[in-house]
């Protein structure tokens, strides 16, 4: 197989991986960020609209102590106190650098950086750019950074991860698949770092962008990583669920709205007199998920929402997502939203110290795909905050991890994992079968969707254990052509393998959380327990092993 | 339920022709996903938010460029809604640019 070298192969170019990939370059590595999209458009990063942060436009109440409480509370004890700490102490000096090179915060009426209120943090922390596409101005920002890096950093755009190459205990790089050439490489690496972003697409609705198929939490896995408290699955409480071309949509504005169910109650007032609506995610995904059960929701399976009294806000804050509802004729003007609950963001991941390194040597993970920041609740706009800062720490270890690193060897094709030599064989040559490969991720949607979605009871996890053990079946009878390039068939049926593993990760370790704790909320176990202790997920022989350890030990 | 043709350019492989089951909710990257699962898995086309943020998902839409996520799928002046690949840049395949 071909065989390409560099220093450091980063694995996803969002925030996280760009970022990276910069700090890495800045000290003289060579770098290579692969995307399996189109490199610094495709991930999560493009559709993120504030960001939390402290700088010298912070209020002058808060510090790095009250924004550490604020991530600890939200975490309902899950968070990791050693990250929480890493990211508000980082934080001003990393928006200091993006700012440097050229990122232009949005401004208030007296000309200052405009700072927002966000629910679930003590005081307004938030901070945007270019009206609020904020995850877009980060990317570009950083993508004029790295052209002018671009000696040692290099980008390579339409080419999908299969699985870590490792020689005994260490990753060495990976094998991918150029689906512009419809051929596979190996890339050899002194450190890989991943940075795949989320899982959303695991469920049938959610905000994230087509790539966010959990590749990543595969990866890890199949290296021999371990995932933490991958049961925490955030749902963004407040999305659109109709029409369809726009199901998922986030309404980021629902702390200015009123909820109504269908008998035209604000259900927030029994959930969270003192809140309302303005409540954190776990909470509020919770509450709507639960009229709808008892039959008070929408024809849609959604509850009703009313901005009408805070349109200018709206307008002023939101445009964007304003102006799409108007356009699918949902008027925000006079009318109301159906909307519920939408798979978000994944609190879990693989696990890592703070310096992004995982457990196996020469892997090291950033943003979505790394575990254990944000425990059972992910504060909004920290997840772009976790993007910068560990982004930065995975570039930096990673190069001082390959000055220390030599290898000559090759790859040989022995050395490829069980999984990535399956999935070449399929892809080499056009198979004929009973299933499309798209059914299979739909497959995976629909057992999700129907068994692992907000509310969780163990008799539904079982099913999903048992069902998800179906699919690999059907893995195994796909049909496919891989005559052409560009192959969307091939495309989905890497993902779907990827989900596959992910989504066994993500049920193992709901069984295993015998309570209700974040956004787990299991009808069987609905109070949290005395104790606090991590799910683990780890892999053996292709299967997933799962245990729970007490917070603080592995 | 009402049909939609559609006519797509695909360079070496020459124009095709599409009739597709149409919904007025749909947008033009829907038809685009009904013809892969439904009609012809071989088409090649772009997209990651679905929302209008990317830009990925650019191609000439009835003579003009626009995102398909954003643009609800209709019949240009002929009574067929026509896709060719957005006209700057290289194309890899069918409605995909290089980036
Ligand atoms: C609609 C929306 C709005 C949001 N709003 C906010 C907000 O306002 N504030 C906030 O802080 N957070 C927000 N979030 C969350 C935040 O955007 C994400 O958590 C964060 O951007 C993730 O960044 P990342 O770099 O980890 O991954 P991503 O940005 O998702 O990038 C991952 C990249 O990896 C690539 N990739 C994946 N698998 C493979 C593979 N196998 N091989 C090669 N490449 C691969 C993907 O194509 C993708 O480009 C929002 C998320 C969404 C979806
Ligand atoms: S898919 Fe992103 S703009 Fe259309």
């Amino acid at each position: 197989m071909n065989e390409i070298k560099t220093d450091i192969l980063i694995i996803g170019s969002g925030a996280a991986g760009l970022t990276a990939g910069v700090y890495a370059a800045q000290l003289h590595k060579k770098v290579l960020v692969i995307d399996k999209g189109a490199v610094g458009k495709s991930g999560s990063t493009v559709g993120a609209v504030q960001m939390a942060g402290l700088g010298e436009w912070s209020n002058p109440l808060d510090d790095e102590r009250a924004y550490m409480r604020d991530i600890e509370n939200s975490g309902r004890g899950l968070s990791d106190p050693a990250l929480a700490k890493t990211l508000v102490n980082d934080i001003s000096k990393r928006i200091e650098d993006l700012t440097s090179w050229g990122l232009k915060l949005d401004r208030d009426k007296s000309d200052q950086a405009a700072v927002y209120p966000t629910a679930g943090h003590s005081l307004p922390r938030s901070i945007s750019a270019r009206k609020g596409k904020t995850g877009l101005g980060i990317l570009q920002t950083l993508i004029r950074k790295a052209k002018t890096l671009s000696e040692n950093l290099h980008t390579w755009s339409d080419v999908i991860t299969l699985d870590l190459v490792k020689s005994s205990t260490r990753v060495i790089g990976a094998v991918v698949f150029d689906l512009k050439k419809n051929k596979p490489y190996v890339i050899k690496a002194k450190a890989v770092i991943l940075a795949t972003g989320g899982i959303g697409q695991l469920y049938p609705t959610t905000s994230n962008p087509v790539q966010s198929t959990g590749d990543g939490y595969s990866l890890g896995l199949g290296a021999g990583a371990s995932l933490i408290d991958m049961e925490q699955v955030q749902f963004y409480p407040v999305s659109l669920v109709t029409p369809r071309s726009v199901a998922g949509l986030c309404i980021s504005f629902y702390h200015y709205s009123n909820l109504y169910n269908t008998f035209g109650e604000r259900f927030m007032e029994t959930y969270e007199p003192e809140t309302l609506e303005n409540t954190t995610r776990d909470k509020l995904s919770i509450a709507i998920a639960s009229e709808v059960v008892a039959g008070r929701g929408s024809d849609h399976g959604g509850v009703w929402l009313d901005i009408s009294s805070q349109l200018e806000k709206v307008k002023k804050e939101f445009l964007h997502e304003f102006n799409i509802c108007m356009d699918r004729g949902i008027d925000l003007t006079h009318g109301y939203a159906e909307v519920g609950p939408a798979a978000h963001f994944m609190m879990g991941g693989v696990h890592i110290d703070v310096n992004t390194a995982s457990s196996v040597p020469g892997l090291y993970v950033a943003g979505e795909t790394a575990g254990g920041l944000h425990g059972g609740n992910r504060l909004g706009n920290n997840a772009l905050t976790e993007c910068l800062v560990f982004g930065a720490k995975a570039g930096i270890n990673a190069a001082w991890e390959s000055n220390n690193y030599e290898d000559q060897s090759t790859v040989t094709a022995e050395a490829l994992s069980p999984f990535a030599t399956k999935l070449l064989d399929t892809m080499s040559r056009s198979v004929s079968g009973s299933v499309k490969s798209y059914q299979i991720k739909q497959r995976i949607q629909e057992i999700l969707g129907t068994h692992v979605a907000v509310l969780r009871t163990d008799e539904g996890l079982k099913q999903a254990a048992k069902q998800l053990e179906a699919v690999d079946d059907l893995l195994d009878q796909v049909e496919m052509s891989t005559e052409v390039n560009y192959s969307r068939e091939l495309i989905d049926y890497v993902e779907g393998a990827h989900m596959l593993r992910t989504a066994k990760a993500i049920v193992g370790a709901a069984l295993h959380r015998k309570e209700s704790r974040g956004a787990h909320f299991n009808s069987d176990h609905p109070s949290p327990a005395s104790n606090i202790y991590h799910t683990f997920v780890t892999k053996e022989n292709e299967q997933v092993v799962i245990h729970t350890s007490p917070k603080g030990e592995k | 339920m009402n049909k939609l043709a559609v006519k797509m350019e695909r360079q070496a492989r020459g124009v095709h022709h599409f009739n597709i089951e149409h919904r007025d909710d749909m947008t033009v990257l829907d038809v685009l996903e009904e013809i892969y699962r439904n009609h012809d898995a071989s088409v090649a086309y772009r997209f990651s938010c679905r929302i209008g943020l990317c830009a990925t998902c650019m191609m000439m839409i009835n003579g003009k460029p626009g995102l398909s996520c954003m643009k609800r799928a209709e019949p240009g002046c002929d009574g067929t809604m026509s896709l060719a690949p957005f006209l700057k840049g290289n194309t890899i395949r069918d409605l995909v640019k290089e980036v």
